[in-house]
């Protein structure tokens, strides 16, 4: 008898697609880049220069002030680290658009509905699942992607005999991924209006949940922005365009989340920032009060969608 | 708490429609109990509020327990079927197996790995990869290992072959049902479920029109093959209904003695579908 845990892993049990297997392919596919690299210079370096380019390369290497492959390094992974917080919003995305459908799509809730499980705690566990072990999955996949990367480069380097241990893993630092985990869970912050959104049309929705996810807001937005068109001859007016890209935004890419979002105060140089400093910044930028309004609009929705879900059960 | 299931003044409306008007029936521990009714009759809707799938008004109780406030609480002691082939298509029977056991304390793993055991499904096949008779025997095997006080199926064979349909009734009859333990069945398929049958419900139109026990209906109904001399004077007894194989007319009778029906011809048990049939135009007359 471990409820919770249960749900929680049966999201894993149906998703571990879309959560394990996306990042992972992911981190393949740098690998595979960095062999059509290495591999497509390597030819062009034996036919141009005879082979010199890479080893000067690599004694370059060798003999380069450390601080600044370490700054190489962090770029590439908090870049790379950046692109999973994209992929895993988009996952999230989907995975709860589904979450309150599929299952009623498919009348599989009526066994759900069968066990003595409450509504409450299977919306908790699909929420629970999008903000906190998504994320962790995400983060154990972007380090073994990482890892084997770098695997893969130690063997190009040793195969030009470069010290991979003095080049490249001395100069890794570890605060890269921790400012990626970080990264998720101020991502699941901004993003939490979005999620409970989602959930709600998701337990709503009849036939198309992304429809009603997507289209409401375009329309509500819309007229919005007719009204005070024409009653207002104000054509600037965008109001609920602008706070939902405001949240979209932060939420898909939360390592710039810290930074301002008006073009005459943005102060943003990446090369400025260090892995710390990155990392404070996202603190500072929850210091913004509608972030906490966006949680406040998120609650609602997601008690919405746990009192609707009382009342459907199929579709 | 002296009914498994009460149910007093129910109504369901949906918009205009009553679907449910006035049900009163009370279930007792040790039955197992037909609900019968055609197409829209308001059974699933029953069922549901039963469940505490939806709301319903009125005072409903199962095990002492309001079904749509405490759904998640109601789930310990009773279990169901709601429909063929519900178990998710994505999920592993091992997966599936354990999931209920985390979840449900009155889960017996080892038991429906003995169900299990004696058919063709295996731990690591998917819901996916078993035919449509076999996610029902795996379902069966889940809902017999919990040690549930009332089972309700609601259309559990429907699409299934008669092999499966009768495999699937022996199992449940054999396997599952003592005197501690209640069921409440609706199906078309009404034959293959009477024998097994210890009280029948009809409900048409959202309303209760018969609730009673098998033994009171082959008291007060009769089924007489009447033979052509008899034919008048069986006319003026009242049918409800009749009629005609191989040259003899069928007749059913509602009488409160056995007597004077005998000397009409040969007397038989209706048969649960007839009756059905019987009743269901006699409101409609």
């Amino acid at each position: 008898m471990n409820t919770f845990k249960a749900l929680l892993e049966r999201e894993y049990w149906e998703h571990r697609g879309a959560f394990l297997k996306t990042p992972l392919i992911i981190g393949i596919v740098f690998i595979v880049v960095l062999l059509l690299g290495y591999i497509t210079t390597e030819r062009f370096d034996q036919v141009l220069t005879n082979g010199q380019t890479i080893e000067i390369g690599g004694q370059t290497l060798e003999t380069t002030d450390p601080k600044f492959i370490k700054l190489g390094l962090d770029a590439f992974m908090l870049t790379t680290a950046s692109l999973y917080h994209i992929v895993l919003f988009i996952v999230l995305f989907f995975f709860l658009l589904g979450s309150l459908y599929d299952d009623r799509k498919d009348g599989s809730i009526l066994f759900w509905k069968s066990l003595p499980v409450s509504d409450f705690q299977t919306v908790l566990s699909k929420l629970l699942t999008a903000i906190f072990f998504a994320p962790l999955i995400f983060t154990a996949c972007l380090i073994i992607s990482h890892l084997a990367f770098f695997i893969v480069l130690s063997l190009l380097l040793l195969l030009n005999g470069v010290n991979p241990f003095t080049v490249l893993w001395a100069n890794i630092d570890l605060i890269n991924w921790g400012a990626f985990f970080i990264g998720c869970l101020v991502q699941a912050l901004w993003a939490l209006p979005v999620y409970g959104w989602l959930l709600l049309a998701s337990s709503y929705s009849k036939r198309r949940p992304f429809l009603l996810a997507v289209f409401v807001p375009m329309m509500v937005g819309l007229i919005w922005y007719w009204y005070n068109a024409i009653f207002n001859y104000n054509l600037m007016k965008i109001g609920i365009f602008k706070t939902i890209g405001y949240f979209m935004a932060k939420s898909i890419q939360p390592f710039t989340s810290g930074l301002s979002f008006d073009a005459e105060s943005f102060d943003f140089d990446a090369t400025q920032q260090t892995n710390v400093e990155l990392i404070k910044s996202m603190f500072n930028g929850l210091s913004d009060p509608i972030v906490y309004y966006g949680i406040i609009f998120a609650v609602i929705a997601i008690a919405l969608a746990i009192y609707v879900r009382r009342y459907r059960n199929t579709t | 708490m002296s009914h498994i299931l009460s149910a007093q003044n129910v109504n369901k409306k949906f918009g205009n429609f009553q679907a449910l008007k006035n049900v009163n029936i009370n279930i007792d521990k040790g039955k197992i109990v037909g609900l019968i009714g055609p197409n829209g009759a308001g059974k699933t809707t029953l069922l549901k509020s039963v469940l505490g799938l939806d709301s319903c008004d009125g005072e409903l109780k199962v095990l002492g327990i309001d079904p749509f406030k405490k759904r998640a609480d109601l789930m310990k002691e009773i279990c169901f079927i709601a429909d063929v082939a519900v178990l998710p298509k994505w999920i592993k029977v091992s997966q599936v197996l354990k999931f209920t056991e985390q979840t449900h304390p009155n889960f017996s793993l080892e038991q429906a790995k003995q169900f299990l055991s004696r058919t063709k499904i295996k731990m690591d096949h998917k819901v996916k990869e078993l035919s449509k008779g076999m996610t029902a025997q795996l379902h069966l095997a889940i809902v017999m290992s919990i040690n549930a006080k009332l089972l309700v199926l609601d259309e559990p064979t429907l699409g299934l072959d008669i092999l499966f349909r009768k495999q699937f009734y022996d199992n449940l009859l054999n396997d599952y049902f003592d005197n501690e333990r209640t069921i409440i069945i609706t199906t078309h398929q009404v034959e293959e479920i009477e024998h097994i049958l210890t009280d029948v419900v009809f409900i048409r139109e959202g309303e209760i029109v018969l609730d009673a026990n098998m033994d009171e209906l082959t008291s007060s109904y009769f089924e007489v093959m009447v033979s052509q001399e008899n034919y008048e004077e069986a006319l003026s007894h009242k049918p409800l209904t009749m009629r005609k194989v191989f040259g003899k007319h069928i007749m059913l009778f509602n009488s409160t003695s056995r007597d004077v029906i005998e000397t009409l011809g040969e007397v038989q048990r209706p048969s649960v579908s007839d009756l059905f049939v019987a009743l269901m135009q006699e409101e409609q007359a």
